[in-house]
């Protein structure tokens, strides 16, 4: 009975090592990577996987809009210093978030570059192609070019967002460091202007984020 | 006994791959904004020893982790000359501009008015 426990055990344990292997595989090798693995097979993917991210983007920017609403009503009622600090805080974190997520050595920007690098290599590759009939050839191409230049919009549109965050993030931390400075030097009230002043930059970013958000289209291919 | 074994196992299998990949979410981050003037010139830079990709426009806003990173660039065959420190701060962006007619390159760090810079050794947020 014992060894049969025991055989029992060995048998789950293997099966639980072969679990692992397969996770370890899975997490050695990127997703994107994977993809870039069969390039003829399916051209289009980093295109797609790319438009997926910002769609996802999209829908974390509404989030942010909301948190940047919220913080500036609630900044602007503010009198009391120390609550005003915790609140630009928390929208500091919220930001550097978003921020996070768009910045050049992020994961949907790399993504970006990757589906641009794959529709240059297909128009290339579609321009020495003698398989087709030239007008077939043409209609590719023109496809192709389409999907190029939504890309590249993408990616513009990824670069003004990621242009407005570092904005915000700088007003954020430099008004959150004049604050500091005028409660060292108990100026009280004039830190409490500069509060005030903040929340209509803030209110301004809002408003900027907004139409961020409708602008961006992810490519359609 | 077997299912505390099995678990143990997957808990093992799962956090080592994490920590190796340097996925385990331990460090604070803050971000560097690094500009080139002028901005279509295009002078190898490191963060520390990692070559930076060309930019796309005239900058490039990082996330790094929390500390003190050196910004260098290219000092002779395999060589690397150090232009500045750049001090990363939690939730803070470190802006600073990188003049690379010069020889060697000169950091600019941006001020707290965002509107003026100075030539300096050492960019915080």
């Amino acid at each position: 009975m014992a060894k049969a426990g025991r055989r029992m055990q060995r048998g789950w344990g293997a099966v639980a090592s072969f679990c692992g292997l397969v996770f370890l595989i899975a997490v050695a090798i990127p997703y994107p990577v994977a993809a870039q693995s069969t390039p003829q097979a399916d051209a289009i993917t980093p295109v797609e996987d790319f438009s997926k991210q910002l769609d996802q983007l999209k829908n974390t920017f509404g989030d942010l809009g909301k948190k940047i609403d919220d913080s500036a009503k609630t900044i602007d009622g503010l009198t009391d210093v120390q609550k005003a600090r915790t609140e630009i805080e928390q929208l500091r974190a919220a930001v550097s978030g978003l921020l996070g997520a768009v910045v050049d050595n992020g994961e949907v920007a790399q993504m970006g570059v990757r589906a641009e690098q794959r529709v240059q290599d297909k128009l290339r590759a579609l321009e020495g192609d003698t398989r087709f009939k030239p007008e077939e050839r043409q209609y590719l191409l023109e496809q192709w070019r389409r999907i190029q230049g939504e890309t590249q919009r993408a990616s513009r549109e990824l670069g003004t967002a990621r242009k407005e965050f570092s904005e915000l993030l700088r007003a954020l931390q430099t008004n959150e460091d004049f604050i500091d400075e005028l409660v060292q030097i108990r100026q009280a009230q004039k830190a409490i202007d500069v509060i005030r002043r903040l929340t209509s930059e803030i209110r301004d970013a809002s408003g900027k984020l907004k139409t961020l958000i409708g602008s961006i289209k992810p490519p359609n291919a | 006994m077997i299912g505390r074994s099995i678990a143990m196992r997957c808990a093992a299998l799962v956090l080592t791959p994490l920590a190796l990949a340097g996925c385990w979410p331990t460090g604070e981050t803050g971000f560097v904004e690094i500009r080139t003037f002028p901005s279509a010139a295009s002078t190898p830079l490191y963060l520390d020893s990692t070559k930076l990709e060309p930019f796309k426009g005239a900058s490039a806003v990082l996330r790094q982790p929390v500390g003190t990173l050196k910004l260098q660039a290219d000092a002779g065959p395999g060589q690397l000359a150090l232009i500045c420190e750049l001090i990363v701060k939690k939730n803070r962006i470190t802006t600073v501009t990188v003049s690379v007619l010069e020889r060697p390159p000169r950091c600019q760090c941006r001020d707290a008015d965002g509107a003026t810079s100075r030539a300096s050794r050492s960019c915080a947020a």
